[in-house]
């Protein structure tokens, strides 16, 4: 036998091996026309011709079992070609929708929740689901995005990873090569100051470096004055009701808080850095549009400002000195205190991007203003009183306002967010609820011959009702997400687009604390109340429906003639 | 008139062939072979045919052990004609002709 005879026949052994397998798996509507193919391979003349044979019958088996995909989609779920079901008590109980149906329904609604509008929501009413916590994969989304920033050598997003991470020695690192890439961002050695969940200050060396980079700057010494004094400063200041002479004493004793403090005071400008960090989220999230609002925005919520108290608490000291030194007569070191700590709360206010710190500087030049106006009183000094009154009542009116405003239960934008909010998670659940009707529909009635074959009709009735309505409900559930979320969806977009600070920052906080209303719910204080109103709502819900049917159902039987 | 339908070429020259032996028993190889059909597209023709009832089949018992048994296909008799009748329509409109060993 030669070579090529040799290779032939080893070629028609192997088609006519594939045309036998393809025999056996063969459709069994049609099966028989596959073994009338198969049967006459045996008569081809030529290895060629096996071939051709062999492959004309595999073609035709390709067209068989595709026919008969289609056949068996276009029948309701729990079907067979075969010709359907039957139950022990007859024929079975059947979905109405057909196998196709369902699935263009639920590949409709997974193809909106595809869509980057769809992932965006999903990941952010996720995350309200998780109460805003970072989790492992927002952590994995962060180390990918760090080690592609050090490959780039991109100092701006290793910045924005290091302010985000859990892992504060993967932060440090991240820190010090953005800081080595470009020095500008050595703000970010003040501003990495998480207090969950472990308390993570800047170190002391961090705080040295950026003093000597930003020396006119308050921020940096009050962030290491705090850690000079610790909760020490605090427990003496409330150790016992209003603070007295020896608590004074003991505070201003500590003389490395008391420099700090007073060079803090001493400074020209107060900037916690805060608009900084936003114009780099700002420029991240506008390049990375797939991150998690979450990811995006935890490192804003736990940016780092100075300890609020202390530096209240140091007001009360110089205040207090100044308080002495009046009543010793020493008018003008009084007067002096009582400017520095005015002047003080002044830049804060102008300097800070966030409401808490503008509120504070305010309280801090009120409580000066308040002593000054008596200063000046006492001393006769009526244009200098009526100067601090006017300051004070200045101060009032613009602190009560920005109060008004902060509190959601008066902002409009705040209040439509929340409206909108339920109306998004009503959606997401009513999404998450007929996702899980339809899998668990389709698995039971798919499965429901062979594995349950004694089971109660009405439990194969449910099984059917939530194979017809399950995707039903999911697409319904996605479109009224998809649309209930564009005003979220807005926000985010105004964020990223806009570079007007704090009005931007505050609409998307409204958003998203708008978002956390609903979960709370679940995970407050009263969540067993809110538990037990959703039970009694769903079977009132489903008594109606009861009835209702029940109703139709015995008017139409009524209506049939005998 | 029986059922009409809407005839490919393909199928007008497998019911020439089948016509060409009337009574005679014909199997699907041969059927190709006179054609020039191959399996992948003489089959689904087979199929249709005999869907409409058009086709007689029958399983031959294969006279060698071992082997399966073989398909036969022949036109019904009513079939016949109306295959006669859709041919020269056929013709007619110039939509298909014989091939010239047949013709």
């Amino acid at each position: 036998m030669s070579m090529a005879t040799q290779g032939s026949s080893v070629t028609a052994r192997l088609a006519r091996w594939a045309l036998w397998c393809a025999v056996r798996h063969w459709p069994e509507q049609n099966r028989a026309w596959g073994l009338a193919l198969a049967a006459e391979i045996d008569e081809t003349a030529s290895a060629f011709e096996t071939v051709r044979w062999s492959l004309g019958g595999i073609m035709l088996f390709t067209r068989s079992v595709l026919s008969s995909a289609w056949a068996w989609m276009k029948l309701p779920a729990g079907s067979s070609l075969s010709g359907g079901v039957d139950g022990p008590g007859g024929p079975s109980l059947l979905p109405r929708r057909s196998r196709v149906f369902t699935a263009v329904v639920v590949a409709a609604a997974a193809a909106l929740l595809i869509l980057p509008e769809g992932r965006e929501a999903i990941r952010t009413v996720r995350s309200s689901w998780q109460e805003y916590r970072q989790s492992n994969s927002d952590d994995g989304t962060l180390n990918e995005l760090g080690v592609r920033a050090e490959r780039e050598k991109d100092a701006g997003t290793l910045a924005f990873v290091a302010l985000r991470s859990r892992d504060s020695r993967r932060a440090e690192d991240l820190m010090e090569r953005a800081i080595g890439l470009d020095p500008e961002f050595i703000w970010v050695y003040g501003s990495r100051n998480r207090s969950w969940p472990n308390s993570e200050p800047p170190k002391v060396q961090w705080l040295a470096r950026l003093q000597a980079a930003d020396p006119n700057n308050a921020v940096p010494y009050l962030l290491e004055a705090y850690q000079a004094a610790g909760p020490d400063v605090e427990k003496r200041y409330f150790g016992h009701g209003a603070p007295e002479d020896a608590d004074f004493e003991a505070l201003e004793s500590n003389s490395k808080w008391m420099e700090l403090m007073e060079r803090a005071y001493g400074s020209l400008r107060y900037d916690s850095y805060f608009q900084r960090d936003v114009q780099l989220t700002r420029k991240v999230w506008n390049r990375e549009t797939n991150l998690s609002p979450l990811v995006v925005l935890s490192g804003l919520w736990s940016h780092g400002i100075p300890n609020l108290l202390n530096l209240r608490i140091f007001a009360d000291v110089e205040i207090h000195e100044a308080q002495k030194a009046r009543a010793a007569g020493d008018l003008k070191r009084a007067e002096s205190l009582l400017n520095r700590v005015n002047t003080f709360g002044v830049r804060m206010t102008d300097g800070s991007e966030t409401r808490i710190e503008k509120l504070i500087g305010w309280a801090v030049s009120l409580k000066a203003d308040k002593e000054l106006a008596a200063l000046y009183s006492s001393a006769g000094k009526t244009e200098d009183e009526q100067r601090a009154m006017a300051r004070l009542n200045e101060i009032d009116e613009r602190a009560k306002e920005m109060r008004y405003a902060h509190n959601p239960a008066h902002s409009a934008t705040a209040l439509d967010f929340r409206k909108m909010a339920r109306l998004v998670q009503s959606f997401a659940i009513l999404c998450v609820v007929g996702a899980f009707a339809a899998i668990m529909g389709i698995l039971m009635v798919e499965l429901w011959p062979n594995r349950i074959p004694n089971a109660h009709a009405v439990w194969r009735k449910a099984a059917c009702l939530m194979a017809d309505y399950g995707p039903a409900a999911l697409l319904v559930g996605s479109v009224g997400f998809l649309m209930s979320f564009l005003p979220f969806q807005r926000a985010f977009e105004e964020y990223r687009a806009l570079s007007n600070g704090l009005p931007d920052q505050e609409r998307l906080m409204d958003a998203m604390w708008g978002l956390l209303e609903i979960p709370e719910y679940m995970t407050g204080a009263n969540a067993s109340v809110s538990t037990w109103t959703i039970i009694t709502i769903a079977l009132t819900a489903l008594l109606l429906f009861v009835l209702v049917h029940g109703f139709l159902h015995s008017r139409r039987t009524a209506e049939k003639p005998a | 008139m029986g059922v009409r339908i809407r005839l490919s070429k393909q199928t007008l020259q497998v019911l020439d062939t089948l016509l060409a032996r009337p009574g005679q028993w014909l199997h699907g190889y041969s059927l190709s072979q006179s054609t020039g059909i191959p399996s992948g597209t003489l089959y689904p023709i087979l199929m249709r045919l005999d869907k409409l009832h058009w086709l007689e089949t029958r399983w031959e018992e294969s006279k060698t052990p071992g082997r399966p048994p073989r398909h036969l296909y022949r036109l019904t008799g009513t079939a016949r004609e109306w295959a006669r009748e859709e041919i020269r329509v056929a013709q007619e409109q110039h939509f298909w002709k014989p091939a010239e060993h047949e013709a």
